[in-house]
């Protein structure tokens, strides 16, 4: 014991911590072994609900990040002087460490998901929104110029023209955003809010197999978002991969 | 083709200013375009051709005066609804990269709420108008080359059957020889469509080529001279016209000119079998204008010139010595036979009517004569037509 970080993480920390302590298996005993693989059959099962909770966290921050990100986007396209300032705010959130984010929260709303929730989708901001505005601003002036003199209306050129010319870049955001916010969210089990962190801050830091086991399910997890999100971006672009002949 | 709608466009003292700009873009302009003509605005850049172009659809505000299509000022009306009764052509194309062609093509139509059969159906009649593979139709723009996307846009602007069309520089960024396929491919399509057409360029050249009237401007979008292109390379008003028109205004109208409309020299001729002394005495008459026979067959059609040893022996042989060198026909447009004989280093070139007789005989010298006659400068000379294609 002794460690901030469980000591931290309240309630959390206790029991897992003594049950893995008092390991049973030849290889929990050993400490140079690397990874164990008896362990790790016997105990996968403890990984499900973390592993819930923490997709269920992404999921939604990043969800959140996207509505407020996209929507301050289209604001600030239509309304160019928003532009500075949108960027510095959403800059300013990215910067603040996540650890001091959390525990500034802490007193405004308590230990739990929604802190979690604020403070991840507030790191997404920057980057999807600076996608977002990278899109649009990347769409030739000449076809914009085009769509207007052809009569399409604004809301016409935003809709039909500007945004799904911008899905690339949108969905680059999105790919970046999520990985990281898949990685930040080990850190919420300092604010009690759960996640796969538990099983690493938790655990025995002698005893790396549990620590690993939860660093795969992380990179599974990223590989199979980005996987998901490219594969969104191909059929959402069919224009990109029409090359010339 | 369904294509008949086209209206006059009439500006009224049509001014553009831009805040913070000393005087104004365009100042008070007033200019008449007949409906189902070719209308070019040409001059220097910065002269307010593209702002006076850009009225008409309402993409630049009018600050005063008015611009009226047909009956209607544009200033009454809704601007999206506007334009898309006005076709529009840029330089840059701006076809959407996210949809296909046939969707390019019909997006005005969609906009306008045609019903997708009719779309599609209008997509495929103007693929084929421009002369495209139906089959690009279901391809990307990127798939397409800059020549073939600078069609479809022509034909998307084409796609409602639009009163006016308003074309600013739209074959500006092609290479030149893509350039003038374009330039008469379109050409042909408007001798077919007779839209009303504003065009914006500032290479005269084209303007000479493109337009049934030139506006020639300069800054603030003043018109120093608005006139069919003969007129304006034969009368040029005032010295602002002539520089821009180029010192080399007379080597222009030869683009304005075919054969037939010069007096042509006529050739001695001789035919087969005739007897040399025959054709000698024609070449010693004092008004001959060819120093060589032409050999004809008996139908008139020109096989060779002959030289002064076929006319040593006593007939005239059936293969003449000298190669008959290019033929030139009467409608062929005059800039294009001048540059058939410097081409073939060449004197003179028979000339055929479209039977295939000859007609009569070019000479570099004829055209020469032509080019320092006060005839190339004057009034006097007939109206030529425009050679289309």
């Amino acid at each position: 014991m002794g460690n901030p970080f469980v000591l931290a993480a309240g309630e959390v920390g206790g029991d897992f911590f003594k049950e893995r302590s008092s390991g049973t298996l030849p290889c929990q005993a050993n400490e140079s072994h690397l990874f164990c693989v008896d362990w790790a059959k016997e105990n996968i099962d403890r990984y499900g609900t973390p592993a819930q909770q923490h997709l269920e966290i992404v999921l939604l921050s990043v969800l959140i990040g996207f509505v407020v990100a996209f929507a301050l986007a289209l604001l600030a396209h239509r309304t160019r002087w928003l532009q500075p300032p949108l960027l510095a705010a959403t800059g300013v959130l990215y910067t603040i460490p996540s650890i001091a984010f959390f525990f500034l929260l802490l007193p405004l709303t308590g230990f739990g998901r929604d802190t979690a929730v604020i403070v991840l989708s507030a790191y997404t901001l920057q980057i999807i929104y600076r996608n977002t505005m990278l899109g649009l601003d990347n769409v030739p002036d000449s076809v914009k110029d085009a769509a207007r003199g052809m009569g399409l209306t604004n809301r016409q050129i935003l809709w039909k023209v500007e945004l799904p010319l911008a899905t690339p870049e949108i969905i680059a955001g999105l790919r970046v955003a999520t990985a990281s916010t898949i990685a930040i969210t080990t850190l919420v089990v300092l604010i009690s809010a759960g996640g796969l962190g538990t099983e690493m801050y938790g655990s025995n830091f002698n005893f790396p197999t549990a620590i690993l086991i939860a660093v795969a399910i992380i990179a599974l997890m990223v590989l199979a978002f980005d996987l998901l999100l490219l594969t969104a971006q191909r059929l959402l672009t069919p224009w990109r991969k029409a090359r010339p002949r | 083709m369904s294509e008949q709608a086209a209206s006059s466009v009439r500006y009224e003292e049509a001014t553009k200013r831009y805040p913070g700009a000393p005087s104004p873009a365009v100042d008070g302009l007033t200019l008449e375009v007949p409906a189902g003509e070719i209308c070019v605005l040409v001059g220097p850049s910065g002269c307010g051709k593209t702002t006076a172009m850009r009225m008409v659809n309402r993409t630049v505000e009018i600050s005063e005066g008015d611009v009226l299509v047909g009956e209607d000022s544009v200033r009454d009306r809704e601007p999206a609804q506007l334009r898309r009764e006005i076709g529009y052509v840029i330089q840059q194309i701006g076809l959407f990269p996210h949809r296909t062609i046939s969707e390019n093509i019909g997006a005005v139509p969609q906009l306008l709420g045609w019903k997708k059969e009719r779309i599609r159906e209008r997509s495929a009649e103007l693929l084929e108008l421009i002369g495209l593979d139906p089959e690009l139709g279901d391809r990307y723009p990127a798939q397409l080359s800059g020549g073939q996307q600078q069609r479809v846009g022509v034909a998307r602007a084409l796609a409602a059957d639009p009163l006016v069309m308003l074309m600013d520089e739209p074959f500006g960024a092609i290479d030149p020889i893509n350039r003038e396929r374009l330039q008469n491919e379109f050409l042909r399509l408007q001798a077919e469509i007779r839209k009303t057409v504003l065009f914006v360029t500032h290479d005269i050249d084209e303007a000479i080529k493109m337009g049934d009237r030139i506006a020639v401007m300069r800054e603030g979008g003043r018109v120093e001279q608005y006139a069919t292109p003969a007129e304006l390379l034969m009368a040029p008003a005032n010295e602002f016209v002539e520089d821009f028109v180029g010192a080399d205004r007379a080597l222009k109208r030869l683009a304005l000119m075919r054969v037939r409309d010069i007096h042509l020299w006529e050739a001695p001729l001789a035919h087969v079998g005739q007897a040399t002394a025959e054709v000698r005495a024609k070449l010693e008459r004092p008004d001959v204008e060819v120093p060589f026979p032409l050999l004809v067959d008996g139908e008139r059609r020109p096989l060779g010139w002959l030289s002064e040893r076929d006319l040593a022996a006593g007939v005239v042989p059936g293969r003449p010595d000298s190669p008959l060198g290019p033929v030139l026909e009467l409608d062929d447009v005059m800039r294009d036979a001048l540059a058939d004989l410097l081409q073939h280093e060449t004197q003179y070139a028979p000339v055929i009517d479209h039977a295939g007789r000859i007609a009569g005989v070019l000479s570099v010298e004829i055209i020469s004569e032509f080019l320092g006659s006060p005839e190339a400068k004057s009034d006097e000379h007939p109206a030529v037509e425009r050679p289309h294609g």
